[in-house]
């Protein structure tokens, strides 16, 4: 059996992580529990909905500092779940902290989930929103050359799919991807993403998600790359990218290899290996390895941003 | 094409970047590859001779007014295999072992081409067997002793981790690697970048002819000359492994770390897009202080992991 050993900080936490598998029977009863206690929120962020799409119900929001005057950068962000969980909620103590400190605007996206909703839903739900924002930029006071995407998890994934379709669109110019630990390679062929005691997102939940996004794709050579970008052949023309990922996650292999492969593509990319770290190491959010793990991540937004201008 | 960092591009003329040969070998070696700082009067250095016949020296660096056994790093400069001294590792020195505690151990070891593989090797495991027999009278914990290189002192590093393991003498307890050159193919696609500066394609096929002799471009090429060719990488301390985007070595010390891991060796990665190799040689540029700073950190929670 193929283990891995997680960061000494983390082991003793493990226990607190209760669910090892997620499938269609414990599906419901996921997504009713609070993922912890929602965070409390300042008054300097003012957040207010959109709705982009009413039949899908595809829905943003644009949070912006309150008092903050003309065009800013803005961060369009794509929440994880595995594709079958999560809501645009899990963003806002993320771009409370962000809006004001590197003055962005930040705007997530509440897109479908699957089962019910499988690929190109969610992804063209996360287009729709990224478009919405780019065609109301004026309204919205961002400046609309210096719009970057970011996603953890599933929403990594997304990103990273958005980054392509943006590309091969041609209506909407990205400055930056920040995937964080994406869900980037349905296939399941990497040496770490058949790790047996993976915690967090297990190889059988990970499988339940790409299943229940492909659908009837799941499993067949005709997975296209926009649904699962380490299928992509062609990576290039992309925006500069930033990858970080732990060294105990399912996905460190399928993110090290995308990172490789964007710069041989001549993508500027940064990337950060964390040993130890499982899927979702934020979660931690008081342990030092999760804390290096947000600062490098935010540095380099910090860099980003700069380099904008 | 390779995009260098906008500081870095600024600056990459005051580094001028050469396609080395034999002929310009001498040159070369008599150049410093790096301006030798002031050092200070807070360590103390001594040399100490482990091979008489072939010339191996340790350096050994202490800080002024620490007692007892404490943890050491062994470290083994860079310069293709074919240039460069230990004295490249007293500026380091001078800064870590006040500020964390160490004793440092720089080891002279013969370069090629005069001195082909395995000799270079042996005389880093010469000079690390030295330290460890030694470390009662030098003040080292045997049991605290990591190691460290870059560039080619990386890629004898990441050898001599696993000559240690193969010989099971010397029980190291990390490696830092530091955009080491591990693989003489030349084979992954930033090894055949043409536009890389400092060390370019046509210069790293040179220091590997030099160091591998009549092996080179055979697949007689056994791992414990290029790291990157072994099959079994479990068993090896925990490891660093930092290295610029706009490396040649890029690809294969992604690689590499990425195979660490699959034979279950913790092996933190860092990959720093822009940056060239020898991005140290730039040392005023935020991402040279960013890449320096990453790799301090790792040593000092090395540190506070083994107590």
């Amino acid at each position: 059996m193929a283990t891995v050993a997680l960061h000494e900080e983390i082991e003793p936490l493990k226990d607190m992580v209760p669910l090892t598998v997620i499938n269609a029977e414990v599906l419901p009863e996921l997504r009713g529990m609070q993922l912890g206690e929602p965070p409390e929120l300042s008054d300097a962020v003012d957040r207010t909905d959109h709705v982009v799409d009413e039949a899908n119900g595809v829905v943003v929001r644009v949070h912006r500092k309150v008092g903050s005057e003309g065009d800013l950068p803005c961060v369009y962000s794509i929440h994880g779940g595995g594709y079958i969980l999560g809501s645009y909620e899990m963003d806002d103590a993320k771009f409370d902290s962000w809006c004001p400190k590197y003055g962005i605007v930040g705007v997530s996206v509440e897109y479908r989930l699957s089962p019910e909703t499988p690929y190109p839903g969610p992804l063209e739900d996360c287009y729709a929103g990224l478009k919405w924002t780019y065609d109301n930029a004026d309204e919205l006071g961002i400046d609309r050359d210096k719009i970057g995407i970011t996603g953890v998890s599933a929403g990594g994934g997304l990103c990273a799919a958005l980054a392509l379709l943006a590309r091969d669109r041609g209506e909407v110019p990205l400055q930056f991807q920040l995937l964080d630990c994406p869900m980037l390679d349905d296939r399941q062929i990497t040496p770490s993403s058949q790790l047996d005691d993976l915690i967090i997102w297990s190889r059988e939940s990970n499988a339940f998600g790409w299943q229940s996004y492909l659908g009837d794709l799941y499993g067949t050579d005709d997975v296209p790359y926009t649904a699962s970008p380490a299928r992509a052949e062609d990576l290039s023309g992309l925006p500069d990218a930033y990858v970080c990922i732990g060294g105990a996650d399912g996905f460190r292999d399928e993110d090290i290899t995308y990172a490789m492969r964007l710069y041989g593509a001549g993508v500027p990319t940064e990337l950060h290996v964390y040993p130890g770290a499982p899927h979702g190491v934020a979660l931690f959010s008081h342990l030092e390895i999760a804390q290096r793990y947000s600062a490098d991540q935010e540095d380099w937004l910090r860099r980003q941003l700069e380099r904008l201008g | 094409m390779v995009m260098l960092d906008t500081e870095i591009e600024r600056l990459k003329h005051t580094v001028p970047t050469r396609d080395l040969s034999v002929e310009l070998l001498p040159e070369i070696r008599a150049t410093l590859p790096v301006q030798f700082p002031e050092l200070s009067d807070a360590v103390e250095r001594s040399d100490h001779v482990v091979d008489a016949a072939n010339g191996v020296v340790v350096r050994v660096h202490r800080p002024r007014g620490i007692e007892g056994a404490v943890p050491c790093v062994y470290s083994i400069h860079g310069g293709g295999y074919i240039r460069g001294t230990y004295d490249m590792d007293d500026a380091k020195f001078d800064r870590w072992c006040p500020t964390y505690g160490i004793v440092g151990v720089s080891v002279e070891y013969r370069l090629a081409p005069e001195t082909p593989y395995p000799g270079p090797l042996e005389d880093c495991y010469a000079g690390l067997k030295w330290t460890y027999d030694n470390a009662a009278e030098i003040g080292i914990d045997p049991d605290k002793i990591g190691i460290t290189g870059v560039s080619a002192g990386g890629g004898l590093c990441a050898a001599l981790a696993l000559l240690a393991r193969d010989r099971d003498e010397v029980p190291l307890q990390f490696q830092l690697l530091d955009c080491p050159m591990l693989d003489d193919r030349q084979i992954t696609p930033s090894s055949q970048i043409d536009d890389l500066v400092i060390w370019t394609k046509q210069t790293n096929a040179f220091g590997w002819q030099c160091y591998l002799g009549d092996l080179y471009g055979t697949d007689d090429v056994p791992y414990t000359a290029a790291a990157a060719r072994t099959e079994d990488l479990s068993g090896l301390p925990e490891a660093y492994v930092c290295v610029g985007g706009a490396d040649g070595f890029r690809d294969e010390d992604i690689t590499y770390a990425m195979r660490l891991y699959g034979a279950g060796v913790p092996a933190e990665l860092h990959v720093y897009p822009g940056g060239p190799h020898g991005v140290g040689l730039f040392p005023q540029t935020q991402i040279a202080q960013r890449y320096a700073a990453d790799r301090e950190d790792w040593l000092r929670r090395q540190l506070a992991r083994m107590g």
